[in-house]
């Protein structure tokens, strides 16, 4: 990763001593902000510093699901951009980012989870999201290897069907857009750790690193799950976000079973069957804040529970690898995306959870216009940070969310 | 992700007996002439530390006992918590 190589995005540059814009964090957020910076707003005097390495973050442990069949008006538009947007930017980065768009089933497991599932299904179709309700039978028919029988802890009612979501694959991503970028003269800093911003009169004028300090009038915390801690600490400036670890895991490979994405939410797992075979799955976060990233056996036994029941194919399958990263959880699970409020210059974009990954292209696109022409665009507006002051929560979930044992 | 949380009445015990409870926030505001910013700071706004912090812990299935520990929220460990006795007899020597 650090060899005397030239990494292959392109060649390591000295660190300046000002920039135009700083975006802090190297993970998908502030890469694919930098593309849209540099590529539709000719602002090219970027540099991006990470504390590690680029995809350190989430960017590179996320379960690379992606869909547009949100809750909210105001998620499903940004969302569907997002998707929207895979074949576009495999083109355009001139990168195989292995759109894989074989759709998502999200189960069902009470009938008044099939009349959420109506209103979530009206409001994508609205929007011109392709979205179904299909019965247990159709589900079955879609996925042979679903158990719809009634014996099991959740009996399936049915599902949400998503015909166009999918997976993509993450690394992909990061390596696509840091080579488009840099290609463009974005500098990427790796080893370079953010430890303070500078202000004077209200108006950001500085980044400190560990490699020195920056002048720069603009910078972006998008740092993924470590956003609120480092917002808090540098600005004094307190979110609505609880950062916890959130763990994933895969089973040795297999034979092709399972073709679309399954997601449950009464059993707290979903599935999907990697181009190795592999079957990926994600897990519920732990029940209290912490930045461990640390893997529990009480998650390894949940999913092995969860999935030997509603894929009873797979029990006996073998888990290969575990691992655990970030997600920074907000209580209406809608993310924060705000700027040249708080303080003149300086922009967030965070809250992601664990849902980042999908949408980190459109958001990279809407952050770049924020930041050039300094006038928030209108899709960004409802997701600034004084919705909560002023009782604005987004409808994502139904009922507030307190992160603790008993959600 | 190992935790164990000292219960004020029970001691040590198994972090999965406990429910989180927020980070130590202090008083909740006064009703009276309550603005919307300290609402929301008090509802909502948290600081994340990753480090030492103070927080709020329910023993749910013990003792019922609401309480605060310090916790490394980078390493899930209790930091080192001064009790009341403690507390007093370093007062008591510092006196003499
Ligand atoms: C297990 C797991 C599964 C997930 N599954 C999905 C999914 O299926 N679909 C989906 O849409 N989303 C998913 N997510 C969420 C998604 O991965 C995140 O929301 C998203 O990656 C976060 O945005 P990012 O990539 O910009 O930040 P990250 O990749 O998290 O980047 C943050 C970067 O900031 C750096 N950093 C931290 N502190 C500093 C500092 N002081 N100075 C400089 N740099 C610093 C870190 O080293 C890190 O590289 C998942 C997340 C996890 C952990
Ligand atoms: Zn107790």
């Amino acid at each position: 990763m650090f060899s005397k190589k030239k990494p292959m995005w392109g060649k390591k540059t000295p660190l300046k001593s000002s920039y135009d814009v700083v975006l802090i964090g190297g993970g998908l957020h502030s890469l694919a902000t930098a593309y849209y910076l540099a590529k539709e707003h000719g602002i090219t005097d970027i540099a991006i510093i990470e504390k590690n390495y680029i995809g350190f973050g989430g960017a590179g442990r996320n379960t690379a699901i992606v869909r547009a069949n949100q809750r909210t008006q105001y998620n499903v538009p940004l969302y569907k951009e997002a998707l929207d947007l895979w074949p576009v930017l495999t083109k355009d980065l001139d990168y195989n980012l292995m759109f894989n768009n074989c759709g998502n089933l999200n189960l069902m497991h009470s009938e008044a989870a099939m009349k959420a599932a109506r209103m979530t299904i009206a409001t994508a179709q609205f929007h011109g999201v392709e979205s179904h309700l299909i019965d247990a039978k159709e589900a079955k028919e879609l996925v042979p290897a679903l158990n719809i029988s009634d014996d099991i802890t959740f009996p399936i009612h049915g599902a949400m069907f998503h015909p166009p979501g999918g997976v993509v694959r993450h690394d992909a991503v990061v390596w696509g857009l840091a080579r488009a970028a840099a290609e463009m003269g974005v500098q990427i800093h790796q080893q370079t750790e953010a430890l303070d911003i500078g202000t004077r009169n209200g108006k950001v004028t500085s980044v400190t690193t560990s490699r020195g300090t920056i002048n720069t009038k603009q910078v972006l915390i998008s740092a993924g799950g470590y956003s609120a801690a480092l917002i808090y600490d540098m600005l004094g400036i307190k979110l609505p976000i609880s950062v916890l670890t959130i763990q994933a895991m895969v089973t040795q490979p297999l034979k092709p079973v399972l073709d679309h994405v399954v997601s449950s939410g009464a059993y707290h797992c979903y599935a999907n069957q990697t181009l190795k075979g592999e079957i990926a799955t994600g897990a519920h976060m732990d029940p209290w804040p912490n930045y461990t990233t640390l893997n529990t056996a009480h998650y390894i036994k949940h999913q092995a529970e969860a999935l030997s029941e509603f894929l009873p194919c797979l029990r006996g399958v073998r888990f290969m690898r575990i691992w655990g990263g970030l997600a920074d959880m907000t209580p209406d699970m809608a993310p924060i995306m705000d700027g040249d409020e708080q303080v003149e210059g300086f922009y967030m974009d965070c809250g992601w959870g664990y849902f980042g990954f999908k949408s980190c292209s459109a958001v990279g696109k809407y952050m770049a216009e924020f930041m050039a022409t300094k006038k928030c665009p209108d899709i960004l507006k409802p997701f600034a940070l004084k919705r909560y002051e002023e009782h604005k929560l987004m409808g994502e979930t139904a009922a507030l969310v307190n992160y603790s044992p008993d959600n | 992700m190992a935790l164990t949380i000292t219960c004020p009445i029970c001691g040590k015990r198994n972090g999965y007996e406990f429910r989180f409870g927020g980070e130590e926030k202090g008083p909740r505001p006064e009703e009276n002439g309550l603005t919307p910013e300290a609402w929301c700071d008090y509802v909502h706004l948290n600081k994340c530390v990753a480090g030492v912090q103070e927080e709020w812990w329910f023993h749910k299935d013990g003792c019922g006992l609401w309480f605060t520990i310090q916790r490394d929220t980078t390493t899930n460990l209790e930091a080192e918590t001064v009790s009341m006795s403690k507390l007093a007899t370093e007062n008591e020597e510092a006196e003499k």
